[in-house]
């Protein structure tokens, strides 16, 4: 610890001494749109980046967060215009800068992680191709490295020791075996024993990639390995030659954490899971080694565990790089967790900034206290921080847990059996089991959170549910009832009891209806009264969901998403249903807007005993809303049990690697 | 490599200048409600919508004045001539321009400016008929095609394949020829709507297609509704705004190939006044004489480019995404 914090020290010496890398003093941004409205993005946002460090900036969608970091970019979309402030690059002032300036210092001096890996990498070209493109666009030298002042004191004293720029050349792919052969004859005829000289040649196998690994590492490992000084060098010397293009294209990639790197280079994006395509956007990014990386939500559309793994990497990377990240983000937890420093932005401007952990444990503006009372992943941590104070931990919550005993007395309501869906792949003989063998009931009154990741095959358990999709074998049962068999009226009377609210708040809603219309569909489906006492009902429906009699009149293109989701609420509501089925209904949701869903659905299920299947991957939002939990991987069940437990005493390590990669779970956070 | 270092360090963390804690003074920032609706603007459907980015387009305007007043003309051709377009003597054969005979004689010694006004209706009645019926039967077969799918889809998408690759104009020549002594619009229409429904067929199947598997389908299926039901009460208003594109910038086709068929002689018969008939009348006395081609090709031309302006007023209006600027 001492170690580390002395190490720290000298980082933060170092920081002071070069001043900041990215200096922004009152930025403004506006936008014109079509009718000649002027629209301020940005209103003075003031905030600074130092070399190494990673800095978050926080804020809901349309507060300007991105905006901001597309404007350092010059990146700004439309008729997007600095129209005030200074922006300072390494003490440079770059808002003026024309676009050919731009185009200088991007790549080489600032970096961009985007947002939505599926459309940033072009379908028709290989990925091998795009970072040779952004290597050639900054006429890199593709055989040596270039490493920041700061990375040796960033990864700790003996992790990196930066040499002359001579011995950061790279090892080429055509030497590597005859490298491997002179390190196995050095390490023989220095005398080690058989087997440590196969720990040692497995260990370089591994740490010697051809682009990668510079001259200096290799004479490195071998001297820890036992071949000494000047021969190690002389090794070193005679075969790390420098790569070749495609060399260091495999080694940017393998450095991004892709596996089996040079193959991948010759594929094309949509051969690559979401994922993957983030790792190779990242390589990208780094690949002219930048001062700066700017990542802009660049784990947003991934799995929790995917993107913790992809954060590590990241963080390592940059750490042993020294390059500085500006990180933008939703998500509150994530920002604790990563960032040093935090700037929280509401309506374009900067609300509150500071270290990342005080802020986030004091926050003084309402804003950020709101914020911080609203995010899920820190919920979490609330209701057991409040249990190991020894209060009363239901008063902390919004929403107590049912007890065990209600839980085993409860009626069923909906059971599923040992249910499997396969699909038939296209161009493949065998079946893909979208789901497989579970089992689970949902009992009166309570919530149940089916939680995993993409592919998990969670939905398609909702959609069988739903009767939207036949299950290939195994039922549900509603009420004692085998749904398979509702047909005509008694499927329409299912229907009535068995409502969807879905995820996607701009697709579930027709264009064309206006939102009387919309919430009405359900009483004309069903015939239920007249037009009067329709559009009673309809007014008592935005009632309960909070939402003004005016909106009758308004289109869905008019509503912001979660004004959309309470609506879908409001129509799910209208025929007064036992069981309502969530599938990821607040995924999409800023925290403020989910939380007030959140707090509507719990509500609602308070007043009138309602049922729910919620279906998300974000256990965070969980612990909010869920009685109990059925955990899903690939499929199958992975766990069954009460919220409390599957919290407290995960049984399962899957379940334990998606609670461990909640952002910030493990961070107490709002102590005020 | 290190793994990175643990939260609780950073709370040892020396503050660097330009990075000290800042918080905002609320006033700056007033705090709003979380989601609050903005409720002076005023309510918009789609259509509304469309039609405030219509009424400030000049494209619109422009083709709307001309296209009512073609339609004006077209219904009541008395108020601007009060001849008969038929009534034509060899006396006044190629005469010139004269009083109440402003565009001068033809061949046959009509009245060209009575023949080019009364022929505004029978362009208009093809071109517009041909548009609707094209339209119902296109989405009809489209619709189908794409909401069914399947063996239907197969079906119906291969034979709109086969009339695809018949050539308009090739295909209406060997119809035409068994009505030719029929004189009425009517097998025009039929014909140019028989090969003409192709496109608006495959526009309403790939509409379909699209709508049919947005959510809230999946939405009114699990309220109860019946898969026809969605078929009527959701995708085909959802896709009308594509249908609708098509065929408007088409109205102008089917005029202008009304004209062809006529100016070929399988069209309409002499004695239906039409301005392809008097083109291909005129087309011989080009070089002696060429105001009489002149005067029905310009009107063509004109009713042609303002349906054209339409159709592109509304493709812009009802689909913001093609508008190029």
């Amino acid at each position: 610890m001492s170690r580390e914090t002395n190490n720290q020290d000298k980082v933060v010496a170092m920081q002071r001494e070069q001043g900041p890398i990215l200096e922004v003093k009152d930025l403004k941004v506006d936008f014109t749109t079509d009718e000649k409205h002027v629209v301020h993005a940005v209103r003075d946002a003031s905030f600074s980046v130092y070399p190494g460090q990673w800095v978050a900036i926080v804020g809901e969608s349309g507060s300007g967060k991105s905006t901001s970091a597309m404007a350092v970019l010059g990146l700004l979309p439309g008729t997007g215009k600095v129209t005030g402030g200074s922006i300072k690059l390494e003490g440079e002032e770059i808002s003026r800068y024309s676009r050919k300036q731009y185009e200088e210092i991007l790549g080489e001096k600032m970096g961009l992680v985007p947002q939505d890996p599926m459309s940033n990498l072009n379908p028709v070209w290989r990925i091998g191709t795009q970072v040779e493109e952004a290597l050639k666009a900054n006429h890199m030298d593709v055989s040596h490295e270039k490493r920041s002042k700061l990375a040796k004191a960033l990864a700790g004293d003996d992790a990196v020791s930066i040499k002359s720029e001579d011995d950061e050349t790279f090892i080429g792919s055509k030497e590597l075996p005859e490298l491997f052969k002179a390190a196995q004859k050095a390490l023989t005829d220095s005398g080690v024993t058989s087997e440590a000289l196969e720990r040692h040649m497995d260990y370089f196998k591994k740490d010697w990639v051809a682009g990668s690994a510079t001259r200096w590492l290799v004479a490195d490992d071998l001297i820890k390995a036992g071949v000494d000084d000047d021969e190690a060098w002389s090794i070193a010397k005679r075969y790390v030659l420098g790569s070749t293009m495609n060399d260091r294209i495999a080694g940017l990639l393998d450095e991004a954490g892709l596996p089996d790197a040079a193959t991948r280079a010759r594929q094309f994006p949509h051969e690559f899971s979401g994922g993957m395509l983030q790792r190779a956007l990242i390589a990208i990014g780094l690949a002219c080694r930048p001062d700066l990386l700017i990542a802009d939500e660049p784990t947003s559309a991934l799995d929790v565990t995917v993107q913790k793994r992809i954060l590590d990497h990241l963080h390592n990377l940059t750490d042993e790089l020294g390059t500085a990240v500006l990180f933008i983000t939703h998500d509150l937890g994530l920002a604790a967790e990563r960032a040093q420093h935090i700037v929280v932005m509401y309506k374009g401007q900067v609300v509150e900034s500071g270290p990342s952990l005080e802020v986030l444990q004091h926050p003084q503006h309402p804003y950020t206290k709101r914020l911080v009372a609203a995010a899920p992943s820190l919920a979490s941590q609330r209701i057991v921080s409040a249990k190991e104070h020894g209060q009363d931990a239901s008063s902390y919550m919004e929403h107590a847990v049912k007890s065990e005993s209600t839980l085993k007395q409860g009626e069923h309501i909906i059971t599923v059996s040992h249910l499997t869906k396969e699909f038939k792949l296209p161009r493949k003989r065998q079946m893909f089991k979208a789901v497989d063998d579970v089992s689970f009931s949902i009992k009166r009154g309570t919530t149940l959170a089916i939680v995993g990741e993409s592919g998990s095959g969670k939905s398609t358990v909702a959609n069988m549910v739903l009767k939207l999709l036949e299950p290939t074998s195994g039922t549900v049962t509603y009420e004692g009832k085998d749904i398979k068999d509702f047909k005509g009226r008694s499927l329409l009377d299912f229907r009535r009891h068995v409502q969807p609210v879905f995820q996607n708040p701009y697709g579930s809603l027709d264009p064309m209806f206006s939102i009387y219309r919309s919430i009405e569909e359900p009483l004309r489906i069903h015939k239920i009264g007249d037009k009067k006492s329709r559009q009673q009902r309809v007014s008592e429906l935005l009632d309960l969901v909070k939402l003004p009699q005016s909106v009758m009149q308004r289109y869905p293109n008019e509503l912001s998403g979660g004004q959309r989701q309470r609506i879908a609420i409001a129509r799910a509501m209208a025929l007064n249903p036992d069981v309502i089925v969530c599938d990821e209904a607040v995924s999409a949701l800023d925290v403020l807007v989910q939380d007030q869903v959140l707090q509507l659905l719990n509500d609602l299920q308070a007043e009138r005993g309602l049922s729910y299947l919620f279906i998300t991957h974000d256990l965070a939002v969980v612990r909010q809303i869920a009685d109990e939990v059925v955990v899903m991987q690939k499929g199958k069940l992975v766990e069954h049990a009460t919220t409390d437990e599957v919290f407290d005493h995960p049984q399962k390590q899957y379940t334990r690697d998606l609670l461990d990669a909640i952002p910030g779970g493990d961070l107490r956070l709002g102590l005020d | 490599m290190t793994a990175f270092t643990s939260a609780d360090s950073k709370t040892a963390y020396e503050t660097l200048p330009g990075q000290e804690r800042f918080v905002a003074p609320v006033e700056q920032t007033p705090l709003q409600d979380v989601d609050s609706i903005d409720e002076s603007a005023p309510a918009t459907s789609m259509w509304a919508d469309a039609w405030r980015t219509l009424r400030k387009n000049p494209l619109f305007v422009i083709s709307g004045l001309l296209i009512l007043f073609i339609i004006f003309v077209a219904l009541f051709p008395q108020v601007f001539t009060h001849q008969d377009p038929n009534y034509c003597t060899l006396e006044n054969s190629l005469g010139p321009s004269a009083k109440g005979h402003p565009f001068g004689f033809d061949t046959q010694g009509c009245d060209v400016f009575t023949r080019t006004v009364y022929g505004t209706r029978t362009s208009l009645s093809v071109g517009i008929l041909t548009t609707i019926l094209v339209m119902i039967i296109g989405t009809i077969i489209g619709a189908l095609a794409g909401f069914f799918g399947g063996w239907i889809d197969a079906i119906l998408s291969r034979g709109t394949d086969i009339f695809m690759a018949i050539p308009l104009l090739l295909g209406a020549i060997v119809v035409l020829q068994m009505f030719r002594t029929s004189s009425s619009i009517w097998k025009i229409v039929l014909v140019l709507a028989l090969f003409g429904w192709t496109q608006t067929a495959r526009i309403a199947r790939s509409a379909v297609l699209e709508t049919k598997n947005l959510e809230f389908n999946t939405a009114a299926t699990s309220l109860g509704s019946t898969p026809i039901r969605n078929l009527m009460m959701h995708i085909m208003p959802n896709s009308l705004a594509s249908i609708i594109v098509v065929t408007t910038t088409s109205l102008a086709t089917y005029i202008v190939s009304e004209a062809t068929l006529s100016f070929l002689g399988i069209g309409l018969p002499s004695t239906t006044v039409s301005w392809g008939g008097d083109i291909s009348n005129a087309q011989t006395m080009l070089r002696t004489n060429p105001s009489v081609l002149f005067y029905p090709s310009v009107a063509l031309a004109i009713t042609s480019l303002a349906f054209i302006m339409m159709g592109d007023a509304v493709k812009d209006a009802l689909d913001p995404k093609s508008r190029t600027s």
